[in-house]
């Protein structure tokens, strides 16, 4: 099991959930935040704290919005547009910053 | 403080968790001599670090219980015992010495035991570092206030907006010279009633600013603060407190020697490790159906120190025989 952020993050980036997570899982895209399910320990401490209720269980996402909680796993394991290699599993949002790029899915999305 | 010490026990248990602790009890109840290390100053592990305040639902016959009560009735439970408190260090290193283990601690205490079992969940606690000003650390820069009488007539800063933060802002207030808790965004983690207090106070509270640059010659002088809105601020503080939570580190635990899976350790059904007389219990295990709860780190627990009884005495039996028929 892992946590993951879904479509309700995008243009918001409230980033709380970067301040409580213990194990610096939640990483910074363009416009939205990313949990690396690898790096995810369950400890569930995001969820209360998301502002915009983003954060749910890879599980719970539904029929609407399932492909979320792939994407966020995509994130990682994908090699984002500019970049050569794939981010991996980086250890810890503090030893690589904000990445500013995002996935196909989150760059075209558009509100409405 | 203290002389350095040599202890000589049983079962050292690494990690003052929940299911260390309860482990604890249990190696009391098959007559072990125990002693329970762990880095934190407290006991209770993550719970302790993360959430004492929150409620937990699924410890069985607790239909609700608080962190911190369930932590407080664990020590209870194990304290009859007399296990040796080995709170505040970390263990610099494992050695085997014939049939035993030779464990050193950060302190410089040493611990000569039969069998470890390690039951260090997510790892250890470290606070998380302010984004600048780490040079300040020990000339200014700090990150816990465990004695806020040190503190008196001094201008403290206090970033952060959580529990910690305004718990260590509401006990400095009455001594401090002055005291400003500056936090990054304009919403709060902390109790409504700690913070309507706080706000009451004679302490400041600055929102949507962040703290972007330290300065002083030797010691800590001053802090620059930067708004969102851009405008830049510098405020006299003579000690700044970082109170922004802390992050989980896997710690020495990777060089033992120790077979294991990303964050986790390798065991067996009898919760043994593929070192000998190294046993693991908690969060940290893993194995094919792992859950990750309490309740499972509680039975992992019984497990783990019911079979290394048979490691610690031959003649003795994985069963323990039941509590109730104990008197």
């Amino acid at each position: 099991m892992a946590y993951a952020i879904g479509a309700a993050c995008i243009d918001v980036k409230d980033k709380t959930c970067m301040d409580v997570c213990p194990v610096e899982c939640i990483y910074e895209g363009g416009r939205k935040l990313y949990i690396n399910p690898v790096e995810c320990i369950d400890c569930g401490l995001c969820v209360s704290t998301c502002p915009v209720d983003a954060i749910r269980p890879v599980e719970e996402f539904d029929d609407k919005d399932a492909e979320y909680a792939t994407d966020n796993a995509t994130f990682f394991s994908a090699k984002l547009p500019g970049r050569e290699l794939p981010l991996g599993n980086p250890g810890g949002v503090s030893r690589i910053g904000t990445i500013g790029l995002d996935t196909p899915l989150v760059s075209e999305f558009r509100a409405g | 403080m203290t002389d350095v010490q040599s202890h000589d026990v049983d079962i050292l248990i690494v990690g003052a968790g929940p299911s260390g602790l309860y482990a604890g009890y249990y190696a009391g109840f098959r007559g072990l001599k125990i002693a329970i290390a762990d880095m934190l100053e407290m006991p209770g592990g993550q719970i302790t670090a993360l959430y004492p305040e929150k409620k937990i639902y699924d410890v069985a016959g607790f239909p609700e219980v608080l962190g911190r009560e369930l932590v407080d009735r664990l020590v209870a439970q194990v304290e009859p015992f007399s296990p040796i408190w080995l709170l505040g260090d970390r263990i610099e290193g494992i050695e085997r010495k014939g049939e035993r283990w030779s464990v050193r601690l950060s302190g410089g205490d040493c611990v000569v035991s039969t069998v470890v079992l390690i039951t260090g969940g997510i790892g250890t606690f470290e606070p998380r570092a302010l984004p600048v000003g780490r040079e300040y650390e020990e000339r200014g820069l700090i990150y816990y206030v465990p004695r806020p009488s040190e503190l008196a007539d001094k201008k403290v800063v206090i970033v952060g907006g959580g529990d910690s933060a305004f718990d260590w802002a509401l006990a400095l207030e009455p001594i401090a010279a002055e005291v400003t808790l500056i936090h990054r965004r304009d919403s709060f983690r902390a109790h409504e009633h700690t913070i309507e207090l706080v706000r009451n106070s004679r302490a400041k509270i600055i929102t949507s600013a962040e703290v972007t640059a330290i300065f002083g010659e030797r010691q800590l002088t001053s802090v620059e603060v930067t708004a969102k809105s851009g405008s830049v601020d510098v405020i006299e503080a003579e000690i700044v407190v970082a109170a922004l939570g802390f992050v989980a580190h896997l710690g020495p635990l990777a060089e033992w020697g120790l077979e294991m899976s990303k964050r986790t350790i390798l065991v067996d059904t009898a919760m043994r490790t593929n070192l000998p007389g190294v046993f693991a219990a908690g969060d940290i295990t893993e194995y094919p159906g792992k859950v990750r709860l309490i309740s499972v780190g509680f039975g992992e627990a019984a497990i783990a120190v019911n079979n290394a009884m048979t490691v610690i005495d031959p003649s003795k039996n994985v069963f323990p025989g039941h509590s109730s028929e104990m008197s």
